[in-house]
């Protein structure tokens, strides 16, 4: 009889490869001659076994009581994440155009100096016309009210007819 | 000769490639024939039956979404398993703090499991051993690291081979059988305690 039993890491490498790749040959051998070898690995297998069976049943019980309910994979999600991420991505576009790109405001110092000027020539005309104590088309009124004699007055005026005559 | 024997492979692989992806378009049967399996594996990797809803909805959309991008280097199955296991790493991230929760869920469907496994004309002893080593392997393989239970799981509930579970989980073959290794580990140390 074999004494030289399989390690731990052998049983495991039986059971982990079953199905898919063949074990080594010597551990099948063995397999064959040894019973506590044997019933090493089957108590694994057994381990596993109940595992899987649990896992199965439990997953089919609780996949029974969801049948009830429609499975929609809701593709219409898309859109609303999708605008998500198109918001996420358009704000710091948006601030960084805003930072190269400044609105366009006129301010006073943006307005060209030949402008300026001739509106300050303008400006200086009405002050002058303003600050006339009588308005040309009444300046002829002010000879009437003078306080000067109105022979003179009246010379003057006499003139201005003969001169205009 | 190199480039001749890639277009030969992918002349070859084109038509599986095709089929493959008019499986993706078609998304009711999509879920139709993958649903049990994704959402078993989300279920036993989260043990919450709502979070494993979600993810699985999740898990077909983004399959659906991505399908341009499947390349047909793998099958479908394996595909949808690696959305998944994304899908389930991220849902653990944020649920760290929820596990009393999980705990509580868990202790609950396992009793009525083990219920549910009674082999039929085995005795009243028999069942309770079993409930026993049922309760004792389950707490084992929860207490096991995330992707340890992920390749776990994969390989004796879904029964994947190595390679496909490399593949889904974005491992090298050899990592994927030392997870395995420790998993039996778990596993054996669970059943001799109820020896």
């Amino acid at each position: 009889m074999n004494t030289n039993h399989l390690s731990a890491w052998e049983q495991e490498e039986y059971v982990l490869t079953q199905g898919t790749d063949q074990p080594a040959p010597q551990i099948i051998r063995h397999l064959a001659e040894c019973a506590e070898c044997r019933a090493a690995v089957e108590r694994l297998e057994h381990g596993v076994g109940i595992f899987r069976s649990a896992a199965v049943e439990w997953s089919s019980q609780c996949l029974a009581t969801r049948a009830q309910q429609p499975y929609v994979v809701s593709v219409r999600r898309f859109p609303v994440v999708a605008m998500r991420w198109v918001l996420a991505a358009a704000i710091p576009l948006v601030l960084l155009a805003l930072v190269l790109f400044p609105l366009h405001v006129p301010s006073p110092h943006a307005v060209q100096p030949v402008q300026q000027m001739s509106d300050d020539a303008l400006l200086d005309q009405v002050d002058e016309q303003v600050s006339v104590a009588v308005p040309s088309s009444m300046e002829s009124l002010t000879h009437l009210v003078s306080t000067q004699s109105s022979a003179n007055a009246a010379a003057q005026g006499a003139k201005h007819i003969v001169q205009t005559n | 000769m190199e480039a001749l024997e890639r277009l030969i492979y992918a002349r070859e692989l084109s038509p599986v490639r095709d089929r493959m992806i008019a499986e993706l378009e078609d998304i009711d049967t999509l879920c139709a024939t993958y649903r049990s399996r994704i959402y078993r594996y989300a279920l036993l990797s989260l043990r919450d039956p709502d979070l494993a809803e979600s993810v699985t909805q999740d898990c077909f959309l983004k399959a659906y979404r991505a399908r341009d991008e499947f390349r047909g280097d793998c099958s479908v199955a394996t595909w949808l398993t690696r959305i998944a296991t994304n899908l389930i790493r991220d849902s653990t991230r944020s649920r760290k703090f929820q596990f009393w929760k999980t705990v509580g869920n868990t202790a609950v469907d396992i009793g009525a499991m083990a219920d549910r496994l009674r082999a039929p004309g085995g005795s009243p002893e028999t069942s309770l051993v079993v409930r026993e080593e049922l309760l004792k392997v389950w707490d084992a393989v929860a207490a096991l690291p995330g992707q340890q239970r992920s390749v776990f799981l994969l390989r004796f509930v879904e029964e994947m081979e190595l390679p496909e579970i490399a593949n889904a989980m974005g491992l090298h073959v050899g990592t994927v059988k030392s997870h395995l290794h420790r998993g039996l580990a778990a596993v054996r140390k669970a059943m001799e305690k109820t020896k």
